[in-house]
């Protein structure tokens, strides 16, 4: 019986381990979708989301949430590293001449727009999350909900946000790198797990790049709708 | 046909090697690609210089000696056809041709275009095998098989063992090939008694040998001269997992 150190090391399971993380943050973005379309409801509506989220539990989903979404990242990114590293040295000279046949733009350049979302998260963080950039527009304005219950006014701060045309490019090409990554990453991370088979091979390798776009587009409809002046204060 | 050829020369595995240019005239559209390279070093021999070494062995598609990266894509640019049975007619007057040797650490280039392909035996030897009982042979019909499943190892077992999914795979991946093996036996019956076993000691030893790891291009699979799908290697992910979670391997 192998030692379970031996079979972590080994690129087979840390590619299990990048395919979960993956999915599981997929599922997550998903999720946060679902919560930034409802900006299109109004500021009832999400103000009302948002601070359901921050209260459920006492905080205590809230954080575990996080706590969970800290450590897929960190899996994710670490076995990206220990694989890239490992696949360099894989082939240490290079063809003179590679003609590709079936890789894509998007499946080649994973580690790239991997790193570059790394950055987006951290910038999206510093906006939405911790107010330490365009902090102008940080939730300093509060919200009267139907209930009486007073609460940061979230949506007028995404409002005020996505009314920067600057801002709103950020958020765009970062949303064009999330479709880019997804789009080799969802199909991949099936297989991957060997979920595939002949029947569900197509399905697989159709149905993960159409759910990148659909992922991308949903979240560039918030910024898009804003700054077009579909949705206002 | 006239034809320059840009060929990789390397001396021994310790010697720098370099891409030489060569030009060939009256090359007919009827050989195949290693008849043309048997042309230029009869050429080369007349000349007294040192022939281009490369494998080969059944010319007939079947063996997985032969292998040459020509273009930038493993055995040539016509799908699923080995070097050997790639004819000239595919390319026309004129045409530079790159030949280049699989690249891949676990392939150590020996001379020019002769690569060391041990590190496929060695994954074989870690679990490409069925246990049997001595004795007599069995009665051919003993063991029922239906015919999916037979299919579906014939499909696995084409492969050649010729490398060309390493070397088409951008991580030197051996995926495919070890994925074949082991699907191959996992379709079978007889194959069932070391089937969690096989997939964990074959992928560990794939990591030893210094392969990459498989990013799910499919290049191996738009390379493969047999056509072996990569639906093999999600089955091999799956046996492989279902060994580490079952801890029988």
């Amino acid at each position: 019986m192998k030692a379970f150190g031996e079979i972590w090391r080994s690129n087979l399971f840390q590619k299990w381990l990048m395919a979960i993380t993956g999915l599981l943050l997929v599922l997550f973005l998903l999720g946060h979708l679902s919560g930034n379309l409802l900006v299109f409801l109004g500021p009832a509506h999400l103000n009302e989301y948002a601070h359901g989220l921050r209260t459920m539990g006492h905080g205590a989903v809230l954080w575990g949430a996080r706590l969970g979404l800290l450590a897929f990242f960190i899996l994710h990114v670490s076995s990206a590293i220990t694989l890239s590293r490992r696949n360099r040295q894989a082939r240490p000279q290079k063809y003179v001449k590679v003609e590709a046949r079936s890789s894509t733009l998007a499946s080649r350049t994973m580690l790239y727009s991997g790193l570059l979302l790394i950055s987006y998260v951290l910038y999206h963080l510093a906006h939405f999350t911790w107010g330490a950039v365009h902090s102008q527009h940080y939730a300093q304005v509060s919200y009267i909900l139907p209930s009486g219950e007073v609460v940061p006014d979230v949506y007028t701060m995404v409002v005020k946000s996505f009314s920067e045309p600057l801002i709103v490019i950020l958020y765009l090409l970062s949303m064009v790198m999330v479709g880019l990554h997804l789009n080799h990453a969802i199909s991949s991370a099936f297989q991957t797990m060997g979920v595939t088979n002949r029947r569900i091979m197509p399905l697989v390798r159709v149905g993960g790049p159409a759910l990148s776009v659909i992922i991308a587009l949903g979240f560039s409809a918030v910024p898009l709708a804003i700054i077009l002046g579909f949705v206002k204060i | 046909m006239n034809l320059r050829l840009h060929i990789w020369r390397q001396a021994g595995p310790n010697d720098m090697g370099m891409l030489k240019t060569y030009d060939i005239a009256n090359v007919s559209e009827h050989m195949s690609f290693l008849e043309m390279l048997d042309v230029l070093n009869e050429g080369l021999i007349a000349k007294g210089e040192i022939p281009v070494a490369f494998d080969h062995d059944c010319r007939e598609g079947i063996c997985g000696t032969c292998g040459m990266v020509i273009n930038g894509r493993p055995h040539g640019p016509v799908a699923r056809t080995t070097a050997c049975q790639l004819h000239m007619r595919t390319f026309k007057d004129g045409d530079e041709i790159y030949i280049e040797p699989w690249r891949a650490k676990a392939f150590p280039v020996l001379r020019d275009l002769v690569v060391d392909r041990g590190s496929f035996d060695r994954i074989i030897q870690k679990g490409g095998y069925v246990s049997v009982n001595t004795g007599n042979a069995q009665d051919g019909n003993a063991t029922p098989i239906s015919k999916p499943d037979a299919d579906r190892a014939m499909d696995a077992a084409a492969c050649i063992g010729c490398g060309a999914c390493v070397a088409a795979c951008p991580n030197s991946s051996a995926m495919l090939f070890t994925a074949a093996k082991v699907g191959h036996l996992a379709s079978l019956p007889q194959g069932q008694a070391e089937r969690s076993s096989r997939a964990m000691e074959m992928v560990l030893q794939m990591d030893a040998e210094g392969f990459g790891s498989c990013t799910n291009h499919y290049e191996c699979e738009a390379a493969c001269p047999k056509g072996i799908s990569a639906e093999f290697i999600a089955q091999m992910n799956r046996d492989f997992v279902t060994s580490a979670l079952g801890g029988k391997a």
